[in-house]
């Protein structure tokens, strides 16, 4: 189980959100806009803390609330950043949100990755699609704790170019000479010169080194299955490999019941879990 | 031990009803025409023969909940959102509930209480379970679906009510378990006896050792589970009416055009929406797999959370499947234990 506490969410009034403000709204893909919020009790704003990987239920009363992993690092202390991608009720309607626009968030909520525990080690980060939207937080985190970590490794991958996220990110990734950032696309496309080959392969084709590493993937279940398979071939274990998991919610704090995997709750057990703690559940 | 005579009994319904509400089993005529736990007015006629459809649960964990409302309002050129919780001003009372469906509150509180972040403590459900007071009513007759026996204490749990009654011979025989028993029971409606306790229910009984893991050992082989769901129509009456099944939707409404809420309400595991992802995949897609997972969580994985059952064998998903399905076949044929 990852060991990061959770913290707060009002444990006293865990269903009820806090009202929000959006701030930002970037348009990163077609079907994906990060936004950035802020809490409108300056009190609550400035006391939030998290650790990458955790998440927040964000809505609009009266449409809903949706789970999200938070994609800013901790160290953003002026604003909360969602990446969403829409696809149903709620996130269509998030999408038509303008800077202004009024919001009420639970969060932090889940257990984040359990970074203090892989200090000293090398990283290999896996993200494909929205997938990368905590991993972002996680490269960001790790950044600013670089002297901490050993080698650190980042493949991200989408379909096409125009379905990559992160584009001011990426730039500034791709420049740094202490992290290997490699951006790929599924198939080759006009007008794209990196790398082609769905994410699975690719890393592979990089040879990562297990010793010593600690690999986190997260992405659409099919690209989890072909990243998992790859690392086994790899030889990493199964405590060396960590993800997030994802279930339809909508308590987020282990009550509803409806996220469970097993035994375990995805909201509260999770999102983050190591391979070695889920065994066959997943 | 104390005791009530029989004809006392509304003048302690009334007494109680002073500062609570009462809510007593009753043959619902106008609607369902069925038992359930409904207010109680003077002159209503209580029904302790027949099993209610639903249990107390509802009193703690109502079918609909409004969580908190909302209202928009403009500060300046903004759009803010004011949230307000309603506070519960109305005190409960139960009365006659059974034993099992007492206990069924216990189970609830180790989840609904907990707050030690595996899950947090619901602070709507906290003032509910505050404010109700369980005067259970013992059994000492049972139907063929009731299999309470097979758990520990059997018909004779105490866990969850404040006071028990047990029918003797011109009214009940009353045990006090917890503090605000103790104050009702030393009522002037009571008065001491040295009758004995009557023989309580003893029902059919299924072998629960080693339950959970039975189970597990079983998870895999989804054509048991096929055989054993089959026929299920996924209407979700046995999570609905279980006195320990708690899942719950969250939903928005709006009232006005500036106001609306936050609900609450029961749902279903057995409901094949339940887990349906916005991706169009479902983790849980046929009837079997969401059977499996609903016994699996009451008779393992629960166990393994919370080291008791979901589950006192109260019988209600067994009464009224229309498919006819008895978790207590399920159990005999997971093997012995
Ligand atoms: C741990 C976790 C992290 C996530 N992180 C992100 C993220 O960073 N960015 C992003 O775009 N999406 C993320 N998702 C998925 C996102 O929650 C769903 O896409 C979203 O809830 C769909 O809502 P909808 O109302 O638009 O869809 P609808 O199909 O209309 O769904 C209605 C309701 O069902 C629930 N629901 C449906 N599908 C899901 C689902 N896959 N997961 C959880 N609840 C669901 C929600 O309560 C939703 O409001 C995450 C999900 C989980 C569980
Ligand atoms: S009551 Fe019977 S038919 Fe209905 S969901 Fe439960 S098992 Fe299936
Ligand atoms: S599972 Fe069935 S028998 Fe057990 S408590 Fe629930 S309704 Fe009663
Ligand atoms: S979302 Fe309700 S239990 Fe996890």
């Amino acid at each position: 189980m990852s060991t990061v506490p959770r913290k707060g969410i009002k444990a006293t009034k865990p269903l009820v959100p806090e009202p929000a403000t959006i701030i930002d709204v970037i348009v990163e893909t077609p079907s994906i806009r990060s936004f950035r919020l802020v809490f409108d009790d300056p009190g609550i704003m400035k006391e939030f803390s998290f650790a990458p990987g955790q998440i927040g239920l964000m809505g609009i009363p009266g449409v809903g609330e949706s789970t999200f992993a938070i994609s800013s690092p901790p160290s953003r202390r002026d604003y909360i950043q969602f990446s969403v991608m829409k696809t149903g009720f709620v996130t269509s309607a998030i999408h038509e949100l303008k800077a202004g626009d009024a919001v009420a968030l639970r969060a932090p909520l889940g257990c984040g990755f359990p970074v203090d525990n892989w200090k000293g080690k090398n990283i290999l980060i896996a993200g494909g699609g929205i997938g990368m939207a905590p991993l972002r937080s996680l490269l960001l985190y790790i950044l600013d704790h670089r002297h901490q970590f050993g080698d650190i490794s980042v493949f991200y991958g989408a379909r096409t170019p125009a379905d990559l996220c992160f584009v001011g990110d990426r730039a500034h990734w791709e420049e740094r000479e202490d992290i290997a950032f490699i951006a790929t696309i599924d198939s080759g496309q006009p007008g794209w010169d990196g790398r082609t080959g769905v994410l699975p392969r690719v890393m592979e084709a990089g040879r990562p080194p297990a010793e010593n590493t600690v690999a986190v993937i997260c992405g659409p279940p099919v690209m989890i299955g072909y990243a998992l398979a790859a690392l086994a071939r790899l030889g990493f274990a199964e405590g060396q490999i960590f993800t997030t998991l994802e279930r339809k919610m909508k308590c987020g704090i282990g009550l509803c019941g409806r996220c469970n995997v097993g035994s375990k709750y995805v909201c509260t057990d999770g999102p983050v879990f190591s391979l070695a703690d889920l065994g066959n559940e997943i | 031990m104390r005791f009530i005579p029989e004809e006392n009994i509304t003048a302690l319904l009334l007494r109680l009803s002073e500062n609570a509400t009462v809510w007593a089993p009753q043959v619902v005529r106008d609607t369902v025409n069925t038992v359930l736990f409904a207010p109680w007015r003077e002159g209503a006629e209580i029904e302790t023969g027949l099993y209610s459809a639903l249990p107390v649960k509802g009193l703690v964990l109502p079918a609909t909940e409004r969580l908190f409302s909302f209202r928009y309002h403009r500060a300046g050129e903004r759009e803010k959102i004011e949230i307000e919780v309603d506070e519960l001003r109305e005190r409960a009372a139960v009365f006659a509930a059974r034993a099992c469906d007492a206990k069924a509150l216990v189970t609830l509180d180790a989840l609904f209480l907990d707050g030690s972040g595996r899950s947090y403590n619901d602070q709507h459900y906290r003032a509910r379970r505050g404010a109700l007071t369980v005067i259970t009513l013992a059994c000492t007759s049972c139907d063929s679906a009731c299999f309470c026996s097979s758990f520990e204490d059997g018909a004779a749990a105490t866990a969850g009510s404040d006071l028990i009654f047990y029918p003797v011979s011109g009214g009940f025989l009353a045990e006090a378990v917890s503090a605000t028993g103790r104050e009702l029971a030393a009522l002037d409606l009571f008065q001491e006896s040295n009758l004995e306790k009557p023989p309580l229910a003893e029902t059919a009984k299924v072998e629960l050792a080693r339950l959970g893991q039975r189970l597990l050992d079983k998870f895999d082989d989804i054509d048991f589970w096929r055989r054993t769901a089959e026929g299920c129509l996924s209407c979700g009456y046995c999570s609905y009416a279980c006195p320990a099944c708690h899942c719950f939707n969250i939903f928005d409404e709006m009232e006005s055009d500036r106001a609306g809420g936050r609900y609450r309400c029961w749902d279903a595991c057995m409901f094949y929406a339940y887990t349906l992802e916005s991706s169009g995949h479902n983790p849980r897609p046929e009837a079997a797999h969401r059977y499996r997972n609903r016994l699996a969580h009451k008779f393992s994985y629960f166990p393994l959370n919370r080291g008791e059952f979901l589950c006192t064998g109260c019988g209600r998903c067994i009464r009224g499947c229309p498919a006819g399905r008895d978790v207590r076949d399920v159990i005999k044929a997971l093997g012995a234990g």
